[in-house]
């Protein structure tokens, strides 16, 4: 199933990533929005999202939005908090714009509100290391 | 803790049947140990990050996994939901280790169950979760 109109593919680099994807986005550098067509691989037994594929994206989502922070340094997830708060189903289209919370010389803080039809399912925040930069 | 297993044992049972869980996985039940609840991943190609370790969002889906299933063991709930997750990624998960996920009820309430899981590669740790589950 496709992404709205406006979306292009995310280029993925990583192997899980794209064992998942796709994933697409909208806009600009450093302001991207990320979605995910919810298909029959990403939905547990009851039809419903598993919290794993929400992680994952946000993962995703984040480490694009990690790298457009840094022009691309070496990131990696150091904490993640993900709290969970209404259910996605098969055919729903999920999105967020990652927000930039704060940028250390050696942390990057990010949070985002991940919704279906603008409404909320999942809110995310989460700290990420620039490796490298002690 | 434990020794580093390179292999899965005998009484490891694949709790990865179908849709997402499927597609990821899979995710093995190990035997019980005491209070422990214990689950293994052999990573897989699939399973990686472009910087050679296992994938941030494949280790939180193996501890929402055996998060999931320690609720619903430990309440007899038919279903349980994931309230909330919290992981800490602590080091690295390379291709073809054993990890396992070892889940600690903290507390079982009328309608809650609070968890958490560390996830080991031996001694060596990968990763630290704790999570609140709605029974139901």
């Amino acid at each position: 199933m496709s992404a709205p109109p406006g979306f292009t593919k995310t280029h993925l680099v990583d192997p899980f990533e794209i064992h998942v994807g796709p994933v697409f986005e909208q806009g600009e550098k450093g302001a991207r929005r990320f979605g995910f067509r919810v298909d029959a691989r990403h939905v547990n037994m009851r039809g419903v999202i598993h919290g794993g594929m929400l992680m994952t994206f946000a993962d995703a989502a984040f480490g694009q939005a990690a790298w457009d922070a840094t022009d691309h340094a070496d990131v990696v997830t150091l904490n993640m908090q993900s709290q969970f708060l209404a259910g996605a189903k098969e055919g729903d289209w999920v999105e967020v714009v990652p927000v930039l919370t704060r940028r250390t010389r050696s942390l990057i803080f990010l949070r985002g509100d991940f919704t279906v039809d603008a409404a909320p399912i999942y809110s995310v925040s989460s700290v990420w290391k620039i490796l490298g930069a002690d | 803790m434990s020794d580093v297993l390179d292999t899965l044992p005998p009484e490891a049972e694949n709790i990865s049947l179908g849709g997402f869980n499927r597609h990821a996985g899979p995710v093995w039940r190990l035997p019980v140990e005491g209070e422990v609840r214990r689950f293994a991943l052999v990573v897989a190609d699939k399973h990686m990050n472009g910087s050679g370790s296992i994938h941030g969002g494949m280790l939180m889906m193996l501890a929402d996994v055996s998060m999931s299933q320690t609720s619903r063991a430990a309440t007899g709930a038919k279903t349980c939901s994931t309230v909330s997750l919290t992981c800490d990624f602590v080091g690295p998960g390379k291709l073809g280790e054993i990890l396992v996920s070892r889940v600690r009820v903290t507390k079982k309430t009328r309608t809650l169950v609070f968890m958490s899981a560390d996830i080991v590669c031996g001694d060596r740790p990968v990763a630290v979760a704790t999570g609140l589950w709605k029974i139901g």
